[in-house]
């Protein structure tokens, strides 16, 4: 059994070396680079890139390295296998398990452009490292920022639809609500399924007085914009175009993943609406 | 018709925006998110004034959001779809989707005996535009990748890269 192993911790280069092609490559060791990919893809499946995008990303990468790199990305784990280009002996493969599916831009942002500084040889594989690690604490926007500009997000798309300002008001406070108990029951660690069915209950009982008192001009709007912020509007996008790429099992793995939240919603709406009155539709 | 599509383009930011914070979209993505949200919903409420169909003003709505995505991925150094996709949120079928769920709920309510054909033929109909519209959407984001036969959108910098010839 060949080994790979040799001494991975290079000093520290300086600049007009590090910049010439390939310095760092001869002294990586396989399974180290096989952590370093899943890694990164696994990061940025949790924050809700397309499939097309890992795989471009996790290429860019090995472009820099001694190994050819083909990887199966499935919902529920990312798998590499690398091999030697100058010796076909050594192989290696290694699995990692995806843990949830949330959304971070900042995240995938943030993996493009390190990703690019890799290839374009501006930082070192330690470099590439250490702020692997620190990508994963990319700091999110305040909590109360991100709710009030929900509700406004929400009101305002009910002015859209054809509301009144009354009918926006009660869309702006369904909303602020509903969004609230989503995040704090998804921080209590409750399944996802029913924080959707929860928050879209909540959002619509408040969002449904306006219908119950006839208080705006069109008080269907308020009912039908206020439960928007909860459309899994990135699973279902990528799900489109995961199948227009040709990643047809996640594409479709996807897919019935929205198309659940989506049930999940619907069902939490019919709740609410039966809770309210049909009759008042 | 102006000062419609203009108050248009103002909601429509802000709900980009809203949209662009609940991703996470880095501080200096976010009026980007807005401002192609707005123009894109502008061009799709200038289209329907104009009394194009729905289906079609969206995607030329989102087409729009996509192409000039490529322009702004390389004045900030952002991924397209980290701004794309907010601002096409702004056009999700919302209201045909809630008509949906609602006519699934009439026809629960109408049971065998009654005539809940009309409800049926509704509620089809709301459903085959709620998807069509969320394919419009998917079609904007990726229309770089789609049209072009370069990989990344980093590689498309000037007119002559696009090798349309």
């Amino acid at each position: 059994m060949p080994t790979m192993k040799t001494e991975n911790l290079h000093p520290t280069l300086p600049r007009d070396e590090a910049a010439t092609p390939k310095p760092q490559a001869c002294d990586l060791s396989i399974s180290e680079f096989s952590q370093i990919l899943l890694q990164a893809s696994a990061l940025l499946m949790e924050s809700g890139a397309h499939c097309e995008r890992i795989h471009r990303n996790i290429q860019r990468l090995a472009s820099k390295s001694p190994f050819l790199v083909e990887m199966f990305i499935s919902f529920n784990a990312i798998s590499v296998s690398l091999s030697d280009k100058s010796n076909a002996q050594v192989v290696h493969t290694a699995t990692k398990a995806i843990k949830h599916h949330g959304i971070h831009f900042g995240v995938v942002t943030n993996a493009s452009v390190l990703t690019w500084k890799f290839h374009d040889d501006e930082i070192s594989f330690d470099e590439l490292q250490t702020q692997l690690k620190a990508l994963k604490d990319t700091k999110r926007h305040p909590v109360w920022m991100v709710r009030l500009f929900i509700g406004i997000a929400c009101a305002c798309l009910c002015v859209l639809v054809g509301g009144n300002w009354i009918d926006s008001a009660c869309t702006f406070v369904a909303s602020v609500v509903g969004l609230t108990v989503k995040q704090e029951m998804t921080k209590r660690g409750f399944n996802l399924m029913v924080v959707f069915m929860a928050a879209s209950i909540v959002t619509t009982l408040i969002a449904g007085l306006d219908v119950l008192y006839g208080l705006g001009s069109f008080p269907g709007s308020s009912v039908a914009t206020a439960v928007l912020y909860l459309i899994p509007g990135v699973p279902l996008i990528n799900s489109i175009i995961d199948l227009l790429k040709g990643y047809m099992s996640i594409g479709i793995a996807r897919g019935t993943f929205a198309g659940f939240i989506l049930l999940c919603i619907a069902v939490g709406m019919f709740v609410g609406i039966s809770v309210v009155g049909l009759k008042n539709f | 018709m102006a000062a419609q599509v203009c108050a248009d383009v103002f909601f429509s930011f802000f709900v980009a925006v809203g949209f662009a914070l609940l991703f996470e979209t880095p501080l200096k993505a976010l009026i980007v998110a807005g401002v192609l949200g707005g123009l894109g919903h502008g061009i799709r409420c200038l289209m329907l004034q104009l009394g194009f169909d729905l289906v079609l003003s969206t995607l030329c709505g989102t087409v729009f959001i996509g192409l000039a995505g490529i322009f702004f991925a390389h004045k900030i150094h952002t991924p397209p779809v980290v701004f794309t996709l907010p601002a096409c949120i702004t056009m999700i079928p919302g209201l045909f989707a809630y008509r949906t769920i609602l006519g699934c709920i009439k026809i629960y309510g109408a049971g065998v005996d009654g005539d809940a054909s009309k409800h049926l033929q509704e509620t089809m109909y709301n459903f085959i535009l709620t998807s069509s519209l969320l394919f419009c959407l998917a079609i904007g984001i990726s229309i770089a990748a789609l049209a072009f036969r370069k990989k990344s959108v980093k590689e498309i910098k000037h007119v002559k890269d696009l090798r349309l010839n």
